[in-house]
C-alpha cells in the first residue's frame, strides 16, 4: 500500500518512477561474482487501453513494442555494469520441463507481488525475503554457463481520450475514476540454486513511457537501481 | 464447487437460442485472416495466443494422437476452408463445452464427446463453434460490450451526480484508487445504478442470444451440408436439458429457468423448437441407421470411456452422472463398464437404498465380458458390507486373479484374511 501512496505523491510532485526492491538475506544467496554471465530472458509485456467504461482492451502493438524496447533498455543498462547479460527468447520452450520452470517462475512472481508488495503478508514469509524456484532452474542454464537470469514483466493500461475527459468531469463533481497505470517488475534468479535473490517492482511515472525506447531504458534504470549487480 | 455445479448450466449460457434464420448475405470471415496491428481484434488475438500457450501446457490436454486426428478430421470435414488455420486441442474436462478462439485455436472438451450420442451430435456442436469463429462473434461481442459498458457507466455517473450533491461528504472520501466508492453514495442512487446495470445486462443477453442463435442455425446447416443428421442438433440439446433436470442440486435444476431471466418462456424450448423447425422435412433416421451411427461413434470413444466416466463422477453431481450412464447404456454396448460406474455413482452418493443399488450394479457388471477388474473389488467390498462373506471372498479373490499386479494387493490380501478368519 505504501508504495502506492508514495507513488501517488511522486506522480503529483515530480512525475517520477518509483520502486522499492526486496532482497534475499545474504546467508540465503551466493554473492554475484564480478564478471559472471547472466541471461536476460526476453521481457513479457501485457499492455492495454483503458476504455471510457473501464474495460481493458489489449493492444498487441504496444505490448510487442514495449517488450522489444525493454529488452534493449535493460541490455543497455546492464552493459554499464560488470556483468555480461545475453538476451534469450524462451517463449518457444513453453512445453516440457523448461516450460514448467518458466510457469513456476511466473507463479512465484505473482505471489511475490501479492504478498511482498500488497497489503498482506504470509505468516511463513514474515522473517525476510525468502523465495526459491528450486534447482529445476539449472535447466535454463543450458550450455550458456550463466549463473543468473533476469526476468522482466510489464503490465499496464493507458486511458483512452474519452476516459480522460470523463476524469475531468468526474473530478469536478467529486467522483473518483481510476486512470491507467503501468508497472514493471524484475526478478533476479540464481540459476544454480533457484533462489530469487532480488525482486523489484516499479510504478512508472508519466514521463517514462515504455512504448518508446527512451522511456523503456529510463524505466529499466529505475528498476535496476540497487540491484546486486 | 460452483464450477462443478454450474458445469452444464454453463453450456446453456454459451448457446442461447435459435430465433431467427440467418440473412441470405451472411458473410463469413476469409481464410487465414490476420488482423491489423493495433486493432482491438489484434489485441484479442494476442490474448488468445497466450491462452493457447497455457492450454498447450495444461495437464488436461489429451495426448492420444488417434483421438486428436479424429476430431481434427471431423472439423476439417465441417470447415475445409479453415482446416489449415484451426489448431485443435482435446481437453480432458468433464463438462459439455467447446470453444473456438479468434486466433484459430479450438478446445474440444471430453465432456462434450462423452455426451454426444453420435458423430452427428458432435458435428453439430463443433459446427456451432466453427460458426462463431467464421462470423467473428468474439470481436462483435467485445465491441458491443465496450459500447454498452460506456453507456452503463454514463448512466451510473449521471445518477451519482444527483446523489453526490446531497452527500458530498461521503463522495469526498479522498481514496483515489477505490473504484467502488460509488457504492457508498446512498441507497437511492445505488438502486438506480443497479437498474442501469441490469438494463445493460439484459441488453447484453439479448445481443448475445442473436449470435448464439445464428451459430446454432449455421452449425446445423454446416453439419447437414456434409451429410450429418440435422435432427441431431435438437437431440443433443434435449439430452443436455434432461441431464440438468436430473441434477442432485436444486440450484442446477433451476439454472434452466434462470438463463431466461429476461425472457418469457424457456430458452431451451426456444432453441429446440427452432432447430426442429430448421430440420423441417428432412426424414428422421431409421432405427437401423440410428443404431449404426451410435455404434460407430461408440467404437471411437470406447478407449476413453472409463477415464471420462471416472472424471465425470468427480464432478460430484451423481444424479447427472447416473442420468448420463443410462443414456450411454441405451446403446446396448459397454454394459459391464457402465454398470460398474453406475455402482460407483450409487456408492459415492450413499443415500437411502444407494448401497443396495450399488451392490446390484456390481453384480450385474461382472456378468458382462467387459467388466473392469475393479468391479470385482468393489463387489467384494459391497458383499462384505452386506454381510455375505463367502460372496465377498470369491469376488476379492477374482479381483486378485484379474489384476495380479495391482497396487492395493496387500490391502485386499489382508482383508481376505480377516474375512476368512471371521467366517470359518
Ligand atoms: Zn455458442
Amino acid at each position: 500500500m505504501r508504495i502506492w501512496l508514495l507513488a501517488l505523491c511522486c506522480l503529483v510532485l515530480a512525475g517520477c518512477t518509483t520502486s522499492r526492491a526486496r532482497v534475499a538475506a545474504p546467508e540465503l544467496t551466493t554473492p554475484v561474482t564480478a564478471g559472471s554471465a547472466g541471461l536476460l530472458v526476453k521481457p513479457v509485456a501485457r499492455l492495454a487501453l483503458l476504455t471510457v467504461a473501464g474495460l481493458t482492451e489489449r493492444r498487441d502493438d504496444w505490448s510487442r513494442d514495449a517488450a522489444t524496447h525493454l529488452a534493449a533498455g535493460f541490455q543497455a543498462e546492464l552493459a554499464k555494469r560488470d556483468h555480461p547479460f545475453n538476451l534469450v527468447d524462451l517463449s518457444g520452450q513453453m512445453e516440457g520441463r523448461t516450460g514448467q520452470v518458466l510457469r513456476l517462475n511466473e507463479a512465484v512472481g505473482d505471489t511475490i507481488q501479492t504478498y511482498e508488495f500488497g497489503a498482506q503478508r504470509l505468516p511463513t514469509k514474515a522473517k525476510g525475503f525468502d523465495w526459491t524456484l528450486g534447482e529445476g532452474t539449472r535447466l535454463l542454464r543450458g550450455d550458456s554457463g550463466a549463473d543468473h537470469a533476469l526476468f522482466v514483466t510489464a503490465r499496464g493500461t493507458w486511458s483512452s481520450p474519452g476516459r480522460k475527459v470523463l476524469l475531468v468531469g468526474a473530478a469536478i463533481i467529486g467522483t473518483p475514476i481510476p486512470m491507467g497505470s503501468q508497472t514493471l517488475s524484475a526478478s533476479l534468479v540464481d540459476l544454480r540454486t533457484g533462489r530469487v535473490i532480488w525482486y523489484n517492482q516499479a510504478l512508472a511515472g508519466p514521463a517514462d513511457d515504455m512504448r518508446t525506447p527512451e522511456g523503456a531504458q529510463a524505466l529499466a534504470a529505475s528498476v535496476l537501481k540497487g540491484a546486486p549487480l | 464447487m460452483i464450477r462443478t455445479v454450474s458445469a452444464l448450466a454453463l453450456a446453456f449460457c454459451l448457446w442461447g437460442s435459435a430465433l431467427a434464420a440467418p440473412a441470405a448475405d451472411t458473410v463469413m470471415r476469409s481464410a487465414n485472416l490476420r488482423p491489423a496491428s493495433g486493432s482491438p481484434e489484434a489485441g484479442l488475438w494476442q490474448a488468445s495466443d497466450e491462452a493457447e500457450t497455457y492450454a498447450r501446457q495444461s495437464a488436461d490436454l489429451d495426448s492420444d494422437p488417434v483421438l486428436g486426428a479424429y476430431v481434427r478430421n471431423l472439423i476439417c470435414k465441417l470447415a475445409p476452408e479453415y482446416c489449415g488455420e484451426l489448431r485443435i486441442l482435446v481437453m480432458t474436462r468433464p463438462v459439455l463445452n467447446a470453444t473456438a478462439a479468434p486466433n484459430g485455436y479450438v478446445e474440444v472438451y471430453s465432456g462434450l464427446m462423452l455426451r454426444s450420442r453420435t458423430e452427428s451430435e458432435l458435428a453439430y456442436v463443433l459446427g456451432h463453434e466453427i460458426s462463431h469463429f467464421a462470423r467473428n462473434h468474439a470481436l462483435a461481442q467485445w465491441q458491443r460490450n465496450k459500447t454498452r459498458g460506456n453507456v452503463t457507466l454514463a448512466i451510473q455517473v449521471g445518477v451519482s451526480v444527483v446523489a453526490i450533491a446531497a452527500m458530498a461528504s461521503v463522495a469526498n472520501s479522498g481514496d483515489f484508487y477505490a473504484p467502488n466508492k460509488i457504492d457508498y453514495i446512498g441507497d437511492a442512487a445505488q438502486t438506480l445504478s443497479d437498474l442501469a446495470y441490469i438494463h445493460g445486462l439484459a441488453t447484453y443477453f439479448a445481443y448475445s442470444r442473436e449470435d448464439e442463435s445464428e451459430a446454432d442455425r449455421l452449425g446445423q446447416i454446416r453439419a447437414h451440408g456434409v451429410g450429418y443428421d440435422p435432427w441431431a442438433a435438437p437431440a443433443i440439446w434435449q439430452s443436455v436439458g434432461a441431464e440438468v433436470r436430473a441434477s442432485e442440486y436444486p440450484e442446477v435444476r433451476k439454472s434452466l429457468a434462470r438463463a431466461t431471466i429476461f425472457d418469457t418462456h424457456p430458452l431451451t424450448e426456444d432453441r429446440i423448437e427452432a432447430l426442429k423447425r430448421a430440420a423441417g422435412s428432412t426424414p428422421h433416421q431409421t432405427a437401423e441407421e440410428s443404431r449404426a451411427e451410435e455404434q460407430a461413434y461408440r467404437a471411437i470413444i470406447r478407449p476413453h470411456l472409463a477415464v471420462w466416466l471416472r472424471d465425470d463422477l468427480r464432478r460430484r453431481d451423481l444424479g447427472q452422472s447416473l442420468h448420463l450412464i443410462s443414456r450411454l447404456e441405451a446403446v446396448g454396448e459397454d454394459l459391464g463398464l457402465l454398470a460398474y460406474y453406475r455402482g460407483e455413482a450409487y456408492r459415492q452418493r450413499h443415500r437411502d437404498g444407494d448401497l443396495s443399488s450399488a451392490l446390484a450394479a456390481y453384480r450385474l457388471s461382472i456378468t458382462h465380458a467387459d467388466a473392469p477388474a475393479e468391479a470385482w473389488r468393489e463387489l467384494g467390498e459391497a458383499e462384505s458390507r452386506a454381510g455375505n462373506a463367502p460372496a465377498a471372498i470369491r469376488a476379492l479373490e477374482t479381483y486378485l486373479t484379474r489384476a495380479p499386479g495391482s497396487e492395493d494387493r496387500w490391502l485386499i490380501e489382508s482383508e481376505l484374511e480377516t474375512l476368512k478368519a471371521s467366517h470359518s
